[in-house]
């Protein structure tokens, strides 16, 4: 097999790359000085991806169904994935997300036995009437147990508000009655549809042998080719209401601010460029660096409970700025003042702020399981390693200053306020 | 000021060692990595200073001499490529425990290649001695800043409920002990902080606290140069004796039940132990523990969770240096009595001996796999070593693993045996929820 090898020469990092026969992509990161391994597997298929097509058919699934199906898929005949792991000294779990479900494992010894029982788990599921019924239960509390987090409530509010008709509206996990649909063979459709090479990206970084890594991928058996036709489109459409307000037993009230993004797209050199210019300029007027946030902090107007985030999927983006406050009126008038002031941007600013972001990224170098998970997110993307070290370089600061006159916009704007019962 | 230490240097294999101006100084350049770490550790005892002592770190970040006020001093941050610096302060068994800390990229992996090493001790070493918080003129306003910052966290607790759940219970079952003092100390201290204590328990942490300070990752040639012009502006130690750990003995259980406003109720089962006094009965514990709950090999998963479908999590956690077990659990409140009496029933099992050879070589593969891990950590390792210093160990990961493997069927049966349960907590929900 011959490997194409990207390195960064600053870094010195390396990257080996390579597609099974199968059409399985493969992005091998060899430290070979290290202890540890991590391999992550991940499908482009999270709990948005509700609604898609078969032979002209439109199917609809429960909300909550690709979550469901992480959780069968640490069943199978032996009932013990588990302890598999565990006996060979390997952490192994998954998560699941609006747009992709990873499966991974950590072991320092063993890999090879850990990766065929990786790459197995998600190729053969076990799926009966009754292992669906018994977890049901299980899922309905892990549920409940998002209900009871203000920060998550006030989080899907406020994508209710932003998102009318795009899934990203729904909670992850489902509701405890979305899930009550889902059946055996909600999940093996879902499973047969999603679950194949041309859907997924595997990556192993750790003291690995490249060619050890390929075969063993080539020797998955997840069926091959393309997934089906999803009816997901961006939703780049109007906010669905400007508001929500709900009631729960708070330490304090909270506040959340979203910006609808009407730049989301599937390009990922875009994508991957609108979110670090994003963060940095939220960083400019929200981190402790900021004398804007400084003045806010002074007028008492908000406290260190503020954040600013960034999402921007394929089909979705948006912007959000949020903290806890006794006077939630007040400090939402304060927020929505300051996404509105105008910042002036330097080059020791944006030198700063790049320094910044350059650091962090250099850090997830440290951690095999970052690097794992980075890589196989960035394959599915089909962007290049080393893109946003890149971008990163090239920032300007006439490209930060004009992604922050087209971020901000008060009717993509909507709020959500948690008040104390 | 710079002595070779030859009884440290064999007790942390792996580490130079050396007494740089009265403290140790534990390092290690290792070129796998691309930045580097240093922390100085301070303990002292745990008492009603702790919330002076936990809000600290909050007011050391409003400037210093070179650096006139917060915003200033994260643009110096930053401009080292986010390089952090400053001090840490939490429990740490029944110990305060002050880190001071830098950690950062290294020039060599940067553009122009700038000493970073140099400059981020240079900005570790300002906001320590020149922070603007000791001075007499701090304004006022910021200090009560602060404080209302401080307390609004501590309320916060309450959004987690399974945090929440486990403050209330551990503070039941503790009290009159210094461990059931919170790690922000409590909110009637926070609000009777007297704005000139902070600065004292500064003082104290430095002139009286038992130190120690280990650096590792690409680090510079010389390193006990490099940090020694820090360590010799430090006060010198006049350190004090830190208080032994009660030794508990069972008592009748106490059981409390609570309601919040919520949907999922929380369980947490307070134990308690004898305090591991070696490190063969410690690592009998620990593998015990990790039988009963510590993870998805173990009986609170596999019986609890899969098998009866009882809750979505239940796992065991534990300070054992305190010799305290907790059970914790989310589950619907019809199932709390059936949650903590089959997770009684397996700690039983285990006390009995029935568990299989089998189960015992995944509990010890387990732990041992992430042993073998944390030298691929800066964080971890440095955590692993600041860890085995402040209890007064002298293990390095290897011969942790050593001492893990060496642990017999008949050890873990003893460590079960050797639990009680002290208090049975739930929170449960009540009706009118939202």
């Amino acid at each position: 097999m011959t490997f194409q090898i990207v390195r960064d020469p600053v870094l010195g990092e390396e990257v080996w790359l390579a597609t099974t026969p199968n059409g399985l992509p493969l992005r091998i990161l060899p430290r070979p000085k290290f202890r540890e391994t991590a391999a992550v597997i991940t499908f482009q298929y999270g709990s948005t991806d509700l609604d898609f097509e078969i032979g002209g058919k439109r199917i609809t699934d429960p909300s909550g169904t690709a979550h469901y199906l992480e959780h069968k898929l640490f069943e199978d005949e032996e009932l013990a994935v588990f302890q598999r792991f565990a006996a060979r000294g390997a952490s192994v779990n998954a998560q699941t997300g609006f747009s992709r479900t990873s499966y991974f494992f950590q072991a320092t010894s063993q890999v090879r036995d850990n990766l065929i029982d990786l790459l197995r788990l998600v190729s053969k599921p076990h799926i009966t009437q009754e292992n669906v019924d018994k977890e049901r239960g299980i899922i309905a509390q892990e549920v409940r147990m998002y209900e009871d987090s203000a920060d998550y409530c006030t989080t899907f509010d406020l994508l209710g508000c932003l998102f009318p008709s795009h899934p990203v509206r729904f909670t992850v996990g489902g509701t405890v009655d979305s899930i009550a649909a889902i059946t055996p063979e909600t999940l093996l459709q879902s499973w047969s549809l999603f679950y194949r090479t041309g859907n997924a990206a595997l990556a192993v970084a750790g003291p690995v042998e490249p060619q050890e890594i390929y075969d063993l991928a080539c020797a998955c058996a997840l069926p091959s080719g393309a997934p089906p036709a999803r009816l997901l489109s961006h939703d780049r459409g109007p906010i669905g209401a400007a508001r929500r307000e709900r009631k729960m037993v708070v330490a304090r009230p909270k506040v959340l601010i979203g910006v609808k993004d009407h730049t989301s797209g599937s390009d990922w050199q875009a994508r991957t460029e609108r979110a670090v210019r994003t963060n940095v300029v939220l960083d400019s007027m929200f981190a402790t660096s900021s004398p804007l946030r400084e003045a806010m902090h002074q007028r008492g107007e908000v406290d260190d409970s503020i954040a600013a985030g960034f999402m921007g999927d394929r089909t979705f983006a948006v912007t959000t700025l949020g903290c806890e406050s006794e006077n939630p009126a007040a400090a939402e008038l304060s927020l929505r003042r300051a996404l509105a002031q105008h910042v002036e941007y330097t080059d020791e600013h944006i030198e700063r702020l790049r320094r910044r972001h350059l650091g962090g990224f250099v850090r997830g170098c440290e951690s095999v399981r970052s690097l794992a998970f980075a890589h196989s997110a960035e394959q599915l993307d089909g962007a290049p390693p080393f893109h946003t070290l890149a971008i990163l370089r090239d920032l300007t600061l006439a490209s930060v200053a004009a992604r922050s006159a087209e971020m901000l916009s008060e009717d993509r704007l909507a709020v959500s306020v948690t008040e104390r019962a | 000021m710079i002595a070779a230490v030859e009884d440290l240097h064999n007790r942390f294999a792996g580490f130079e060692a050396r007494m740089v101006h009265g403290c140790p100084l534990l390092f290690r350049r290792d070129q796998r990595f691309k930045t580097f770490r240093l922390v100085i550790v301070m303990q002292r005892p745990l008492d009603d200073s702790m919330a002076a002592r936990a809000i600290l770190p909050a007011l050391m970040q409003h400037g210093s001499k070179r650096y006139p006020d917060r915003p200033s001093l994260a643009r110096a941050r930053e401009s080292l490529y986010g390089a952090s610096t400053g001090p840490l302060v939490g429990k740490h068994c029944e110990t305060a425990v002050m880190r001071l800390q830098a950690e950062a990229v290294a020039g060599e992996f940067l553009p122009g290649r700038p000493d970073q090493f140099g400059d981020t001790l240079a900005l570790l070493k300002e906001l320590t001695l020149h922070a603007r918080m000791r001075l007499p003129n701090f304004p006022a306003e910021l200090f009560e800043r602060e404080r209302a910052q401080f307390l609004a966290e501590s309320r916060s607790i309450f959004d987690d409920k399974g945090l929440f759940a486990r403050q209330q219970a551990v503070s039941l079952a503790c009290a009159g002990e210094p461990y059931a003092i919170l790690d922000h100390g409590g909110e009637a201290a926070i609000a009777a902080l007297d704005p000139a204590q902070p600065a004292q328990m500064l003082t104290d942490f430095m002139q009286h606290g038992r130190r120690f300070c280990v650096a590792m990752g690409a680090l510079p040639e010389d390193v006990p140069n490099a940090v020694g012009d820090l360590l010799s502006l430090l006060p010198t130690v006049l350190a004090k004796p830190l208080t032994k750990t009660l030794q508990l003995t069972p008592r009748a259980v106490v059981r409390v039940r609570e309601h919040a406003p919520m949907l999922q109720a929380k369980l947490v089962l307070i134990l308690r132990a004898p305090v591991a006094d070696n490190v063969a009965s410690h690592c009998a514990l620990q593998a015990m523990l990790s039988l009963w709950g510590g993870g998805t090999h173990s009986r609170l998963f596999r019986e609890v969770r899969e098998r009866l479908s009882l809750c979505y999590s239940a796992s065991t956690s534990s300070d054992i240096h305190k010799g305290i077990v907790l059970v914790q659990s989310g589950c619907e409140s019809s199932k709390v009595e059936a949650v903590a009496a089959e997770s009684l029933r397996q700690l039983d099992e285990l006390r009995a001996g029935r568990f299989s050879d089998q189960e015992l070589t995944t509990v010890i593969a387990t732990i041992t796999g992430a042993i073998a891990a944390i030298d691929d950590s800066l964080a971890s390792r440095l955590s692993f070593t600041a860890g085995q210093w402040l209890l007064e160990n002298d293990q390095d990961p290897q011969q942790r693993i050593a001492s893990y493997l060496a642990v017999s069927r008949e050890q873990v049966v003893a460590a079960a045996n050797s639990l009680w349960l002290d208090h049975d907590y739930a929170l449960l929900p009540v009706e009118e929820v939202r």
